[in-house]
């Protein structure tokens, strides 16, 4: 009704002013659609443009900041990571190298910010944890150190999770090591143990750690294992001998010994190494030739039982004579002795296997005090005292 | 059959009748709702060329960048020395000779358009606009491209609407819409930028604008994000509120960007008329001066205060720098925008006032955080806050300070410290510096555009304020004509009141009186002598000048209780309303 009045109310001419205002703006408003849609696609050809060269700019950087992080170029490192970052600020790895090599350049304060801000967008994420407990730990706060690294093994990681998590549990015990605290290392050692594949270089790796911690027994169980798999690696010899004759396994260290100075790269190791080994063997070779055995002929046992007496007892004479007054221990030693016939011969012994057993006792205490209080002992001695620090264990297998 | 005639007169009228452009009148009569149908429809268009023009001025300014300053300009470079000053050189000659406009940030040239020039915004000028600024930001001078693209956005609708031939009153409205679109593409934040136009160049609410600014301001936002996707400009790190106490801290860095904004505003205002006052030579040397001093301050070790800089936001809102770098760069930034702005080149004065937050902030929280390491919030939040800080402080725009904050974080958690911040930011800033630093360089350039800190702040003057005691008679419709003589007679008053049944009022004059016992017997009613007309339902809190178009008809008003139309609060004349305004 109301565009019949306007019509009406027009006049003609009116009404073709009307119908070319119509047309114009028809007209305008179509241009200026053409305006834009032309626009878009120039706007559209310079952005992608841009992008591309951004992506091409951060790549690039990114080339020169982890090579400048390799060649241990911490501050052209970072110069080069932030440029990177720039030209692509999602990158959350571009991010963490950034951190550490911020970390790499002493700037552990910047690194340190740096690394939380990020953990508070990313809680969970394991790589950000890790780098924070390097840094706690090269801070000297071991309490926040642990906890990162607890914090790092609980995290996410990218893809070889499993990997990752056993490298940052070996760096923990690793720590723990340094910091004296073994049973904890220990501890995370044999968790890495367990979880990990049968695999020579890892065994050998845990094995190594476990007896950083002090840990003989189940390190010379992983060498055993690596052991298993063909052809033997040098390091898996060496390691078991260490091991077996820091457990006074003497019988089962001269095997390894005897393997590893057999073994092809043996001669490529250092000379003060392979002279290591070598005494190592001589001294097993020797401790088993004293050690009287309860598989040897009687007669053979109790010439070795004479031979240490004697030697136990010349140690404790020398002993005695170089101590005035004599202590106590020594004097109350040498009483013991007294107590035993003055002379002894093989025949006795043979029929006597307590005497036997009271004589190597008294044998190995002697050496243990004299040790104590004259101190260690060189020669037939030391050899007998490693034998009285675990006797059952020398001919173990 | 009887239109063909018309028809073909019609068709004969075009073929002889060159076209001539139709005056407002004309356009009113034959095509009476076409402006306003066309106001909307514009508003996209406006919107879609604003963003994408945006769009290609922020890819025109990093491309400048990487082609002179390199992809990662840092300290030592000489070009850092040289590409500033030869920029400022040649944007000077450019400015000076070629686009006179183009000087200044934008949101002063922008207001004056909409005030002084009918909204008017030359092609010549954002042409000019989008060159001189995109070359001096790209090459390392410290201003932002914020207000240039929302003086391009509202250059854009002013060419639109010129073409389409709209009315002056709606040419004028078309800026403001421009440049919300302008800004909104800008920021990637819409809201901000439509409380922005809304609080700085219009200065207040008006539905018939609102639309078209909230519709062109999306599309710009849209096209924006087309490109450059939907994340916000800066990457937002977690930002909570965890602990109220901490609400101490954030109050701190108020204080903090509340002396910054001022020495910030101090040193643009101090400097700017004194460089202004050198002979006009000096201008072509000016931007070249600063573009040296600039570079010289990246050249020994800050290149991060060159250009608008939004790259270092991101690194200090990502902790990447310790806080006494991110002091010293708050510091310097201030110093470097200062020379820059002031020197007269083109650019806007949004980034580097974000930067200066956003660097003072996460000092403050970088530095807490050192001291007080139980405070839970990130560096990054206090970086977002001292952003909001500075925006408040320095640029005078709560409103959008907050929102802005808000919008580009999208985290309404914090809004606790950034109101907070914000709050204790432009309370000081308006209370160390009255005038805000828009209006002192609008005053600079020897305009006169309204305040509208002012504006907002004008205390409106209400009925209440006018009110005077009920001191006429008041009759009741059905009393007689001779009652009402003897009323009257006794109060001895030019009019009186007559309250009708149904509610309604009528002020009637002693004349009418006296008429109507003429012509009627004295026992009539007077409500039968009443002209159809009522009086105007008016209530106390109305504004004070409702009531004056009402008084060439009736000599006093009433003045009614909203709860009972039927009870009167008390009366104005003319000359009660006059009189307060004259107090005031």
């Amino acid at each position: 009704m109301a565009v019949l009045q306007l019509r009406s109310a027009l006049t003609p001419e009116e009404r073709q002013q009307r119908q070319k205002l119509i047309l114009r703006d028809t007209l305008a408003l179509l241009s200026l659609f053409a305006i834009a849609v032309l626009l878009f696609f120039i706007t559209l050809f310079l952005f992608h443009s841009f992008s591309v060269h951004r992506h091409e700019l951060a790549q690039r950087w990114l080339a020169r900041g982890e090579s400048a992080l390799h060649a241990n170029q911490p501050l052209a490192a970072i110069d080069a990571l932030r440029s990177a970052l720039a030209y692509a600020p999602d990158n959350e790895n571009l991010e963490i190298e950034l951190a550490e090599a911020l970390a790499a350049a002493g700037r552990t304060q910047e690194a340190i910010a740096y690394f939380k801000n990020l953990l508070e967008s990313r809680p969970g994420n394991g790589m950000i944890n890790l780098q924070l407990a390097r840094l706690a730990a090269k801070q000297g706060d071991e309490s926040a150190a642990i906890d990162y690294y607890q914090a790092a093994l609980d995290g996410t990681w990218q893809g070889d999770g499993y990997i990752r998590r056993r490298e940052v549990r070996l760096e923990l015990a690793h720590y723990l090591t340094d910091r004296n605290r073994l049973d904890q290392a220990r501890n995370q050692l044999l968790i890495a143990a367990g979880n990990a594949p049968d695999d020579v270089n890892i065994h050998l790796q845990v094995a190594g750690m476990l007896e950083s911690s002090q840990d003989l027994v189940n390190a010379l169980h992983l060498y055993q294992k690596a052991l298993q798999h063909r052809p033997a690696r040098l390091a898996a010899l060496e390691g078991a001998s260490r091991t077996t004759y820091a457990l006074h396994l003497y019988l089962q260290a001269r095997q390894y010994l005897e393997r590893t100075l057999n073994h092809p790269d043996f001669e490529k190791r250092p000379a003060d190494v392979q002279q290591q080994f070598r005494d190592m063997l001589s001294d097993a070779d020797r401790i088993l030739l004293l050690y009287p055995a309860p598989e040897l002929s009687v007669r053979a046992r109790a010439e070795r039982i004479l031979s240490n007496r004697r030697v136990a007892q010349e140690r404790l004479a020398t002993c005695m004579s170089s101590k005035s007054p004599i202590p106590a221990e020594l004097q109350s030693l040498a009483a013991k002795w007294q107590q035993l016939p003055a002379t002894l011969r093989l025949l006795q012994l043979e029929q006597n296997p307590e005497l036997e057993q009271q004589i190597m006792q008294l044998v190995y205490q002697t050496e243990q005090i004299a040790s104590r209080q004259c101190g260690a002992p060189s020669g037939t001695d030391a050899l007998l005292l490693k034998i009285a620090e675990a006797p059952e264990a020398v001919e173990q297998q | 059959m009887s239109v063909q005639p018309l028809q073909e007169t019609e068709s004969h009228t075009t073929q002889k009748t060159p076209y001539r452009p139709l005056t407002q009148h004309e356009l009113e009569k034959i095509a009476p709702s076409r402006d306003e149908r066309l106001f909307l429809v514009l508003s996209i268009f406006i919107g879609v060329l604003s963003g994408l023009l945006v769009v290609s001025f922020r890819i025109a300014i990093e491309w400048i960048k990487i082609l002179t300053l390199g992809s990662a300009p840092h300290a030592g470079q000489f070009r850092l020395l040289f590409v500033p000053a030869l920029a400022g050189l040649f944007v000077a000659a450019l400015v000076l000779l070629v686009f006179p406009a183009a000087r200044g940030s934008g949101v002063n040239q922008t207001k004056a358009a909409l005030y002084i020039y009918n909204g008017y915004i030359s092609f010549k000028t954002v042409i000019g606009k989008f060159i001189t600024s995109a070359l001096a930001i790209g090459c390392g001078h410290s201003l932002g491209p914020e207000d240039p693209s929302l003086q391009i956005g509202a250059g854009v609708a002013s060419m639109v609407a010129r073409r389409l031939n709209m009315s002056k009153q709606r040419l004028r409205m078309f800026a403001p819409i421009g440049a919300a679109a302008g800004l909104a593409a800008a920021f990637n934040a819409p809201i901000s930028a439509i409380l922005f136009v809304i609080e700085e160049v219009i200065g207040q609410w008006t539905a018939a604008v609102l639309g078209s600014i909230v519709l062109s301001a999306i599309s710009s936002v849209v096209v924006a994000r087309w490109f450059w996707g939907s994340e916000p400009i800066f990457r937002i790190p977690a930002a909570t509120l965890r602990d109220p106490r901490e609400l101490i801290a954030y109050a701190i860095l108020g204080v903090v960007g509340g002396f910054a904004a001022l020495i910030f505003s101090k040193a643009l205002c101090v400097l700017r008329p004194r460089l202004r006052a050198l002979p006009r030579w000096t201008y072509y040397c000016q931007p070249g001066v600063a573009g040296l001093l600039v570079g010289l301050i990246g050249f020994v070790g800050f290149p991060q205060v060159m250009g608008p800089g939004y790259e270092v936001i991101d690194q200090a809102m990502h902790g990447q720098f310790a806080w006494k770098l991110l002091l010293a760069l708050a510091v310097l930034k201030i110093l470097a925008t200062t020379l820059s702005f002031t020197s007269g080149t083109p650019g806007g004065m949004f980034a580097p006032t974000l930067f200066i937050g956003a660097m003072l902030g996460a000092a403050v929280g970088s530095f807490e955080k050192l001291f007080f390491p139980h405070l839970t919030g990130t560096v990054g939040a206090y970086a977002l806050v001292g952003m909001g800080v500075l925006f408040a402080g320095f640029l005078r725009a709560p409103l959008t300070s907050v929102f802005m904050v808000l919008e580009v974080s999208g985290n309404y958690s914090i809004i606790l410290p950034v109101i907070l911040a914000n709050m204790i930011a432009y309370l000081m800033s308006r209370g160390l510096q009255p005038v805000p630093v828009f209006e002192v360089l609008t005053h600079q350039d020897g305009l006169e555009l309204p305040s509208m800190e002012e504006a907002r702040e004008e205390s409106e003057l209400h009925l209440e304020d006018a009110l005077r005691p009920i001191n006429v008679p008041v009759v009741k419709g059905h009393q007689k004509i001779a009652d009402a003589i003897q009323i009257v007679s006794a109060a001895q008053t030019s009019a009186f009141f007559v309250s009708l049944w149904d509610g309604s009022w009528y002020a009637m004059t002693a004349d009418e009186l006296t008429s109507a016992s003429a012509t009627l017997t004295t026992d009539t009613p007077i409500e039968k002598v009443l002209a159809p007309e009522r009086t105007p339902i008016l209530f106390p809190d109305m504004p004070l000048d409702s009531a004056l178009q009402y008084f060439p008809r009736w000599p006093v008003l009433p003045i009614l209780n909203r709860a009972n139309k039927g009870a009167l609060e008390g009366v104005v004349t003319q000359a009660d309303v006059l009189h307060r305004y004259q107090e005031q």
